[in-house]
């Protein structure tokens, strides 16, 4: 489903964010993606919704070289994949429901789809009750799951959530990591970027860790704390 | 799902109306400025277009027949008077005419410009000659042998002047079509800049909104998507400010006629006649509308597309 070749990624020749990265995330897998900041997680996330193009190599998505995907072809594409932003990227001057009605329009769901749809998607977050409020007057925890509301309400083929934990606390990361995985369920690929070696460590999934631009290990997280893990992963594969 | 499908999806129409009409109210003091610009130029187009046309019709009821006026000398004899008359009835080019005397004349003139009534009153004498007014048919009276008789007439004595009314109809013809070049040149450069006053209020607009495009980009919509609804704001602009100005005009059209008309000039008999016709102002909407749109294309075009 995600495939990188050999991508290099340079923005000026002091500053390369990837160095010959090659990894395939296959259909239906739920892959965390880890590193310290500035090892290049964001900018390997952007090349996948083909934010920036690779310097060097190719990625395919869904089986699509982004390197000749034409322009107009990009938000097609782009629509089959549900992005979770580090900065939640939702429109401060539209409401919570305005923000997800954005989508369905973008869509060309027929309008009375859309109260139905985003007020399911908020409740998978437990935000139902916040649909007329404004990005900024919630916290940053509740634009997150907002984020994350918006990035599921289309049942997108691939999600890709840049640190979707980041703002939230133990018991909502459970929350928040059970809706991944039941999209996961539901036939979703799934690619989380993320600080937190707890939450990776707990899950029984594969990991890719990059350091400086490199993909330094890449293996199957073993839980260390089985029983937790399994109150949150139990029903993804 | 096809990556090639460019259509936009349903709703979008609604979506495309309701984001530019709360993006002007948003930016009301810019869009204001947009919209004045288009009344003020649409406003110039249609009060030339306004005299143009109430020429035209001046021109139009002119046209189904022609007048030759003969005037005679303000001190012509009875005799010269029906001499001349004699002469008229043995040809029947002329025969249909009417006999103006001084007296006519004069009352004539008090009764088209009555502002002016005053100074006539103030002479010692009635300075308005007596003439011959003589309906002919238009073909016949621009041939060359009426010409003939026209000369022959002049050389009657007791005749001062004849005065053929298609020369001044062809004058007027060309003043009309002075007074629409003029006020297409006019107007058209007005509409240039109120054009380049809309891109200027889109771009800025644009810049506000520039996050937000992003953000639209990411999530997957499309171009036509993202630009539809400033492409829809400058044309409501566009829309609101030829409005206005057919409101203006409309207002300043009758108003003249209810405080300049009554004096009854001839003049302001020919401008206020009638307003201008359904199809001219439609036609004025549908520039402003079109200025409105290609202010709007303008800056949509400039901002550019993603650069990735």
């Amino acid at each position: 489903m995600i495939h990188f070749y050999h991508v290099t990624k340079r923005f000026d020749a002091y500053s390369t964010a990837l160095h010959d990265v090659t990894f395939h995330i296959e259909k239906g897998e739920f892959v965390f993606l880890t590193g310290a900041s500035g090892a290049g997680k964001s900018t390997l996330l952007k090349l996948i919704l083909r934010q920036m193009q690779p310097t060097e190599g190719q990625v395919v998505v869904n089986g699509r070289n982004l390197k000749s995907m034409r322009r107009s072809q990009l938000p097609f594409f782009r629509r089959e994949i549900g992005m979770v932003f580090q900065d939640f990227k939702l429109i401060e001057r539209m409401t919570v429901f305005e923000n997800l009605s954005f989508i369905l329009t973008v869509l060309g769901l027929p309008a009375r789809e859309h109260k139905k749809r985003a007020y399911a998607a908020l409740r998978a977050v437990s935000l139902h009750h916040k649909l007329n409020s404004y990005p900024l007057q919630l916290s940053g925890g509740e634009q997150q799951r907002i984020a994350i509301a918006r990035a599921l309400i289309n049942d997108p083929l691939v999600i890709v959530a840049d640190e979707p934990t980041g703002n939230l606390d133990p018991d909502l990361t459970q929350e928040i990591v059970q809706i991944f995985a039941e999209a996961n369920l539901r036939g979703s690929t799934v690619l989380i970027a993320t600080h937190d070696r707890e939450l990776i460590e707990q899950s029984g999934r594969r990991v890719i860790t990059l350091d400086h631009g490199r993909i330094t290990d890449e293996k199957v997280a073993v839980p260390q704390r089985a029983a937790r893990a399994e109150s949150i992963f139990g029903i993804g594969g | 799902m096809p990556l090639h499908d460019e259509s936009l999806p349903k709703n979008t129409l609604a979506y495309f109306f309701r984001e530019a009409t709360r993006r002007m109210w948003v930016s009301k003091r810019t869009s204001f400025v947009a919209v004045a610009m288009i009344a003020i130029s649409l406003f110039i187009v249609g009060a030339f277009l306004l005299v143009a046309e109430n020429l035209g019709r001046a021109v139009a009821r002119a046209g189904g027949t022609s007048r030759v006026n003969i005037y005679l000398n303000t001190d012509a004899t009875p005799q010269q008077i029906a001499a001349v008359d004699a002469w008229l009835t043995a040809h029947h080019d002329f025969a249909a005419r009417q006999f103006v005397s001084k007296e006519v004349a004069l009352a004539r003139f008090r009764q088209y410009f009555a502002n002016l009534s005053g100074v006539v009153g103030q002479l010692d004498e009635n300075p308005f000659p007596a003439s011959f007014e003589c309906e002919v048919t238009p073909g016949l009276a621009q041939s060359a042998a009426f010409a003939r008789q026209a000369a022959e007439l002049r050389g009657l004595n007791g005749v001062e002047e004849v005065q053929f009314d298609w020369e001044w109809v062809e004058k007027l013809k060309k003043l009309i079509n002075l007074v629409n070049l003029a006020g297409l040149v006019a107007g058209g450069l007005l509409a240039v800049a109120a054009a380049f006053t809309i891109a200027n209020v889109i771009r800025l607009t644009m810049l506000l909104y520039r996050e937000e495009i992003d953000i639209m980009r990411l999530v997957g919509a499309t171009e036509r998507m993202i630009r539809g609804p400033f492409l829809i704001e400058g044309i409501l602009q566009g829309f609101i400010g030829a409005v206005l100005a057919v409101t203006l005009l409309f207002a300043a059209f009758f108003s003249g006629r209810h405080f300049l008309a009554p004096q009854n000039s001839l003049l302001w008999g020919f401008l206020f006649n009638g307003f201008l016709p359904w199809q001219k102002l439609l036609a004025l909407l549908a520039g402003g509308m079109l200025a409105g749109y290609l202010g709007s294309w303008l800056s949509v075009r400039e901002s550019g597309e993603e650069k990735a």
